[in-house]
Formats: C-alpha cells, structure tokens, sequence
C-alpha cells in the first residue's frame, strides 16, 4: 500500500499505430511539463503524483425548424497535477500549458494538501499500478472536425424539414461532437498518449394540437457513439425524422396507456438508460462507501453484498468493459493509468452480484488488491474520479427474437426510446418513460399508446425479467453526459442490450387522461 | 484566470480591431474555484482551479460562426478570428439574424466581496471541519462539499458595448446519516458574501435532522398535505420558472400556452400568494444586470399574485413577434409570507415535512408534472407535531396545481444552489395540499 516513486516501466505500447497521426499536441512540449510537474512533485514530499495534460476540441451545431441557431467550435487546453503528500490529496488544475503555470500547479496542489490535513481523517492509501509506456488513438474513418461546415449545417436543415413535411409542426436537430486528447503521466513511471472523438447527432420532431391544448415530441433513436463522420451520414437521419414526424403526429390521437401491472418489453433504446440507472450507478464503489452520499448519492448494494445478492434473474448478466467498438467509454486506459483490459469484468453473473467498479485507492475497502480501471476525470482540469466503463446487458445465448419475446406476452406494452427518467439517491425506486409506446395483445405488436411510463425499484424489477434477445437483437446505446460529483462532471458512456421482457410491471399514464 | 475589467476590455478590443466581418461579439468569463469534498469525517477529493475562456462570434451577411478557445496569446486569438469568419461564411443566412447590441445601461448588482473571493481551500476546511465536529458530537456520519469560487464575465460588440460582471460565491452542504445507516439529514446554504454563510448553522441543522434512532415509518402513496423547506420550493419554482419560454408558449408547446394559440400572459394561473420575482439590485438573491446575450436584466416578476406576467424571449424572438427581448434568470426570488415553519406545522393535523428533493424531471412539459423523490430529511407531522422519520417517497405532481394549492408560506430566505446551473435563488417554506406521493421509495 505504500506508494514510492521507484518507476515500473514495460515495454511500449501502440495500439493503432495507423491512427497515431491524430496526435496534434506537441508531444515534446508535453512531456517536458509533465517532467517538470511531477519531479516538483517529488521534490516537495510527495509520495505519489500524477498529472493530465491535453486538449478537447468540441463542435456543436443546432437548428430550428428553418434556421441554423448555433454553430460554435470550441477548444480547451490544460492540465491538472494531483499530489498525495502525507495522505491527503492536493489538486491543481489550469487551462494553460505553460512552465509557469505548472510550476505554479506544483506549489498550489502542494499547497492544497497541506490545507486539507487537519480533516483527514484515515490518510489516503494507494496501491502500485503497474506503469505503462503507451498510445492508444480510437479507430475511425472520417474525422468529424475535417467535415465542413456547410456540410453539417445542410443536415441540420435537411433533418428539420423532413420531420416537418412529414407530419411535425416544429423540429430541432443538434450535431455534437468532442475529441479529448491527453498525456497522463505518474510518478510510478507511466506515461500514456491517448485521443478519442465522438459523436452525437439528434433531434427532436414536435407536434402540436392547439384547439385541444395537447403535444407530442419523437426524439431521435440514434445514439451518441465513439466515431467518425461515416456514423453520422450512415445513421439515416433525414429517414428518421420523416418517421418521428409522422409518429409524433400519431401520439397526439393515439391511444392513452391505461395505469396498471403489464407485462413490458422494453427496447434496447430505452433499457440502455434503465441499465445504466439501476445497475451502473449502483455498483460504483465510490458511491457504496458513501463518498457521494451528499450529491449523486450512495447505494442499496453493500459491500458485504459482492458474491451473495440476487441482483435479478438468471438471464441477467451484466458486463463491464473498455474495449467495446464504437463505445463512448472506450479508451485505452483509464485516468489512474490502468489499462483496458483491467476493466473487463461481469458486474452481474447469471443474476448474482460479482464485482463493483473501482477507481485508483479504493479497492483495499473492499479487500481485493488494484482498481480495476474505472476512473475518468471529464477535464484535463478536474480531480478523476470512479466513472463507468461500458457497461451492457449480455444477450440471450439461446437464440431468441423480438417475435420470440412478443409470443410470450398475452396483454403487455412495448416500450422503445428514452423518455424522462428518474431514480432515487440509493437506485432503487425509479420511473422510465420512453418515446413509443405500443400495446402487445395475444403475443403480436398492436396500437401506438401514448402518455405511459414505467415505475419500479431494481431488485424486483431485474428479478421479473424472464426473456431476453439474443445476439442478433443487441443495440448498443448510451450518452455523452452521465453527471457526477461536486463539482458536477460529466462523462460519455454506452450501454448495450437486447430487448427484454419483465413481468408484471407497474405502468402509468402520465396525463391522467386515461 | 480572474481578469479585470481593463484587461478584458483590452482583449476584447484588439479582437474586434482586427475582425473582417460584418460586426464582432466577444464574450470572456472565467475566474478561480476552489472545492473541498469529505466523507464519514474525513477528506475525499478537493481542487482549485484557474479557468479562462474566450468565445469569439463573427456576423457576416446575416450569419453567425463563433470559436471558443482558452488561450490567450495574439496567435491564438487570431486564428481563432479567422476561423470563426470561416464558419460565418459556409453557413446558410439566419432568416431571423439580429445584429449585436450595442451600449446598453446595465443595473449594479452587489455580488462581488473581495472576503468571499480570496478563500481558499484552508478555510473550506475549516467549515468542513465544524461540520465533521458536529456530527462526533451527536453521534452521525458526516459527507458534505464546501466551494468557493471568484469569477468574472465580460461582453463586447463591435456595436460599441462593453459589460462587465464579476461575483463571489460561497457555498456549503453536508449530509449526516445516523449510525444505523436507516436516516439521513441535509443542511446547505450559498452566498456572495463570506460574512453571511453561518457554518455552524448548517453543521446543527443537517446533524440533528439525521440524529434519530427511531424506525422510520412507511405511507402509503396517495395526495397528502405536505410542507415543504425553502430549498425544496425553490427548485419546484425553478423548474416552474425555467418553463417560462416566450417562443414555446407562442407555439403551443409549454404549459404558458393559451389553448387555440399565443402565450398565457395576463393570465391568473397561480395561487394569489405566488409571486416570483428577479432584481439585480436585491441583496437576497441578486441576479447579474447583464442577461443572456447582452440584454440587461431589469427588476421584474415574471409571476406577480398568481398573475404570469413576463415571460423570457430571445432576441431573435422578440424581433420576429416585436414584443420586448427579456433574458432568462437564473437568480430569483419567490416572494414569502408571515407564517414561521412552527406554525405550519402546528396548523397540520397529518401530513409530511420534506426537508430536500432529488432527481426532478419533466414528465410531461405541457401539462408541467414533475417527478422526482424526497431525500434526506423527510418527517411525519401528526396533530401538529412531528412526530416521527418517515421514509421516502417518489412524487408526480403538476406544478401548475402545487402553485395553485398554497396553503400558507413562510419567510424567505437565501437557499442553497437552485437546480439548473447554479443559481443564487431565495424561496420560503411552504405548506400545500394534494401533494402526489405515486409510490414508495426505500433510499435512504
């Protein structure tokens, strides 16, 4: 547990060397101030250190109905050095990278420590990671930043006048994209390059009764991905806006979803979200032990739980990993240097808790040895905290379609697309609305329903699941802003599934117009 | 980074000499935070950070393209320049396009106190230190977030305006949980002014909610009278308030939407005792006098007696429906009334104190119905006393009819951060009927 500064080195690292052109920070200039960062570090007691220095380059473009309201390019430079001296953390973060401000760093993250003693309490312990020597660039095809402007603005345009001649009175559509690009050094000896771009195309088509007071919205079922531009123009936008125009026209006259228990499934464009909620946030160690208790909040899972709780059914296993294509939490290596493969583990087997997510200096709270690679810090400038991999219901390994499932309901609803959502402070008591919902009558998809949402609490609710897609079914979903701690970061994650059947779930109609 | 005005004024103006568009709009903000997090008594994470960001908007031919970047340095600014005129150029022209402003007569809002603004992470750990004390004193674990923060905004047009705010903020929270893990309490409070924050206040408040042994009692779900502190009031009026879209009620997309078309302003939708109001010049909760996109914040209620009586509008919208450009708040204040919480109470014969909610959403934005759940304090009040912990609940509730509902409200007073960004907000306790509790919840 006693952190030295002795360095572990391996050999070097390239896990795509074809991508390694991608790197446009001066990595000689970096290195020098990492140098410089974490030899101040050790000279002024540190036991440990490490520092984040890079770039993100965000773009974000939305249109309304016939305008183009906001094109904006956004570049943010810095670092963040975080020094454990006398076993108490100290952090500094800048947006500039310079020799001045890092020695600047040096002595106010020092500084911070010292400031934070008198509250310690027990001192912060750390195990030894292994250092790698790595560069680690996201597989991709056509970077989003190289595309023009025109271009990008046009499928705005083009995505708001689809759904409007297809049936939607009004409809917004945004493109994000983001490219973080960092060196992480610590003083065990890591040192890791690593650049990852995602993309994030939605909209949403609206429509409006006046004389009867009523609306309806369809918000867009792709998701926000680990990509290139190739994503964007295959992702079938404009055909899906004149879709969600239409549907979002049927909403306003279909009919409403009548309270009640039903037997649901639940699309993976919507369960991606009840996944993430219920499952992802719960097992996060951080929270177990209560270090989120006054903000995002703690967990109904104990540690004494991990190997003994009936999490849900025997269907039900739930993978954590780093290495999914395509997936937004994929890197190379978390922010605590770990790498990928480290954060390859079921956090659910066969429905039995078996691991929870772990960042660095957490593990030994629970008796195992080393994180198990699930930090993120969502800045160069913020403290990395416990942040989820992707994290992903496993398909049936029986083959199983929606019809399979569908057969096997008798009166139920099918529920497609995320609505509101809402869960309490330990992850137990939640509600899901989605965009679609459709009646399910002897076995067969029937009607559009509107105004439904489902309510539950996670334990009973993954206990009631009794069928699930196979591999031919998944879809992989997710988000680019999953908020956590004070102050709030935000980080990208994905979550995949089949669709899945739950029994006897309680449904409501959010109007009361029944 | 905090700059000053004159500094920010200098990079402004370089900036727009040298731009080759139409017309230039500069926007800096940045500043220093400091944040201390601790957990069952003991430190977790902190930080301090120095942050600067400029974001340069080029108008060229009724187009707009704007660049953000956090250097600093000639060569930085200047591509960043060139760029943003590139992106005007490729883009389709705004048929709603407005031109920058140009000098504009901004109210003074007192948000600024150099106390406040050169804390660091010591005195952060001083306050989490009383807060810690507190809880060893009466038997509880103690979590909280201490933060202090100086931070600056400043706008130029080439129009000829020049704004410029800068405020300081403190802000502290803690939750205590009793030592059987089955309870929990909250306290939390943000000011502008150092002097105003009473730690000490907020350690006893959060301490003593969670100090019960009692086995909390479960309700059945169904419409209760309920009280509800001014932290929990002021996040249902913000939700209530952020609503308040000119253009989505124009377009019958928003609960201020006049059935057949246009917005329900004039209209009485609220209960006579709800007003809802912002002033820069207000020292309980002061908004900034200037207002997204440059358009000064003006003392104003946007609901007056249960009256809506302004609703926010861009400027592209207010050119297009020529009616007044009026800039969304974030800071506000909800007027109160002369009943203390003892009195409520007193007044209830069953019902439920809700101390703090957690995780709102919008259900149905037409209709205003808000879930969300209560947390960290939420208590059974019988034949006007509190009589014991009662678990919590999850709530779907049409703000609409909980404004409309007031039964009594208490004095207001300065609350902690209001949800959506921040917000310095003042609301009071308030006592309301029908309160929709949909079901049970077991997080404690």
């Amino acid at each position: 547990m006693a952190p030295t500064f002795a360095p572990l080195r391996d050999a070097p690292e390239r896990a795509d060397a074809t991508n390694a052109s991608r790197f446009a920070l001066d990595r000689t200039a970096l290195d020098r101030l990492a140098d410089l960062a974490l030899d101040g570090a050790r000279r002024g007691g540190a036991a440990y250190a490490d520092i984040r220095l890079g770039e993100t380059l965000r773009e974000y473009a939305q249109a309304k109905d016939d305008r183009l309201e906001h094109f904006d390019e956004r570049s943010t430079r810095g670092f963040g050095l975080r020094v454990l001296l006398d076993g108490s953390w100290g952090f500094y973060g800048a947006r500039r990278l310079d020799e001045a401000s890092i020695r600047e760093g040096v002595a106010r993250a020092l500084e911070n420590a010292r400031a934070v003693r008198p509250i310690q309490g027990a001192p912060i312990a750390l195990e030894r990671l292994p250092a790698h020597e790595a560069e680690w660039a996201m597989p991709m095809g056509v970077d989003p930043f190289s595309v023009s402007t025109s271009e990008k603005s046009d499928l705005l345009l083009a995505i708001c006048a689809s759904a409007r001649d297809n049936g939607a009175d009004f409809c917004s559509a945004s493109l994000s994209l983001a490219r973080e690009e960092r060196l992480f050094a610590n003083s065990f000896g890591a040192r890791i390059r690593q650049t990852r771009t995602r993309v994030h195309p939605t909209f949403t088509a609206t429509a409006v009764d006046r004389a009867a007071g009523r609306m309806a919205s369809r918000d867009s079922l792709v998701p926000a991905r680990g990509a290139g531009w190739e994503y964007v123009t295959d992702a079938g936008l404009v055909a899906e806006a004149a879709e969600a125009g239409a549907q979002a026209r049927a909403k306003l006259t279909a009919k409403p979803v009548v309270s009640g228990d039903y037997d649901i499934i639940i699309d993976p464009t919507n369960l991606w979200l009840t996944i993430h909620e219920t499952v992802g946030h719960s097992t996060e160690l951080d929270r177990v032990l209560g270090w989120e208790a006054n903000f995002a909040g703690t967990s109904f899972v104990k540690p004494h739980m991990r190997g003994d709780l009936r999490f849900g059914s025997e269907l039900m296993t739930i993978v954590a990993d780093r290495s999914q294509p395509g997936a937004l939490s994929t890197i190379g290596f978390d922010d605590d240097g770990a790498p990928a493969s480290s954060a390859e583990f079921n956090i659910i087997e066969k429905g039995v808790l078996k691991n929870f997510q772990m960042a660095l200096g957490q593990a030994h709270y629970i008796g195992l040895s080393a994180s198990n690679g699930c930090a993120y810090a969502d800045s160069p400038t913020a403290f990395p905290i416990q942040r989820m991999p992707n994290i992903s219901l496993a398909p049936n390994p029986e083959k199983c379609t929606l019809d399979d499932l569908l057969s096997g309901v008798e009166k139920g609803i099918y529920v497609v697309g995320a609505g509101s959502w809402s869960i309490d402070q330990q992850r137990d008591n939640f509600q899901f609305g989605g965009q679609l919902f459709y009646e399910i009558k002897d076995g067969r998809l029937g009607e559009l329903l509107r105004d439904g949402a489902y309510q539950g609490r996670t334990i009973p609710f993954w206990n009631a699941l009794d069928g699930l897609g196979d591999a031919s079914t998944y879809h992989l979903d997710g988000t680019f802003t999953c908020g956590k701690a004070e102050p709030v970061q935000v980080a990208p994650v994905s979550h995949g599934s089949p669709p899945a059947r739950f029994r006897n779930v309680r449904v409501l109609n959010t109007t009361g117009d029944e | 980074m905090f700059l000053t005005s004159d500094d920010a004024k200098t990079i402004a103006g370089k900036i727009i000499a040298r731009s080759n568009a139409d017309a230039c709009v500069v926007k800096i903000d940045g500043g220093e935070d400091y944040s201390l997090r601790f957990a069952r008594g003991g430190a977790t994470t902190n930080l301090a950070i120095s942050e600067t960001s400029l974001r340069i908007s080029s108008h060229i031919g009724g187009r707009v393209g704007s660049v953000t970047t956090t250097r600093l340095d000639e060569a930085a600014l200047d591509a960043a320049r060139v760029r943003s005129e590139e992106i005007a150029r490729m883009l389709p022209v705004d048929p709603d396009y407005v031109a920058p402003l140009g000098p504009q007569d901004y109210e003074t809002s007192a948000r600024y106190d150099d106390n406040a603004a050169a804390l660091r992470l010591d005195t952060l750990a001083a306050q989490a230190a009383r807060v810690i004390e507190e809880g060893a004193r009466v038997g509880v674990d103690t979590f909280g977030c201490a933060s202090s923060a100086r931070r600056f905004e400043a706008l130029a047009t080439s129009a000829g305006l020049f704004a410029y705010d800068r405020r300081s903020e403190i802000d502290l929270s803690a939750t205590a949980r009793n030592k059987s893990d089955r309870w929990s309490g909250w306290a939390g409070a943000h000011q502008f002014f150092a002097g105003r924050l009473d730690a000490e206040s907020i350690a006893r408040r959060a301490c003593e909610k969670a100090a019960h042994d009692a086995e909390p009692v479960d309700l059945e779900p169904g419409d209760y009278t309920v009280i509800l502190e001014p932290v929990a009031v002021a996040e249902l009026a913000f939700w209530a308030l952020s609503a308040m879209d000119a253009r989505a009620a124009d377009e019958g997309r928003s609960f201020y939407a006049r059935p057949g078309g246009g917005a329900l302003i004039g209209e009485t939708l609220f209960d006579e005792k709800l007003t809802i109001r912002i002033d820069p010049a207000d020292p309980l909760a002061p908004e900034g006098g200037v207002g997204y996109e440059g358009v000064p914040h003006r003392a104003r209620a946007f609901i007056d007696r249960g009256v809506v009586s302004s609703l926010y509008r861009s400027r592209a919208w207010a050119q297009k429906t020529g009616a007044e450009a009026i800039p969304f708040a974030r800071n506000f204040i909800m007027e109160g009334g002369d009943a203390t919480l003892d009195d409520m109470v007193r007044s209830v014969k069953r019902g439920v104190l809700v101390t703090r909610i957690w995780y709102e959403n919008m259900v149905e934005p037409k209709g205003l119905l808000l879930t969300g759940l209560t947390r960290d304090g939420n208590f059974l009040i019988e034949n006007g006393r509190v009589t014991a912990p009662v678990r919590n609940m999850r709530f779907n509730q049409r703000l609409g009819d909980l404004f409309a509902n007031i039964v009594a409200l208490g004095p207001t007073e300065r609350t902690w951060r209001a949800a959506g960004g921040g917000g310095a907000a003042a609301a009071p306790p308030m006592l309301v009927e029908k309160f929709h509790f949909s079901s049970k919840s077991s997080g404690v």
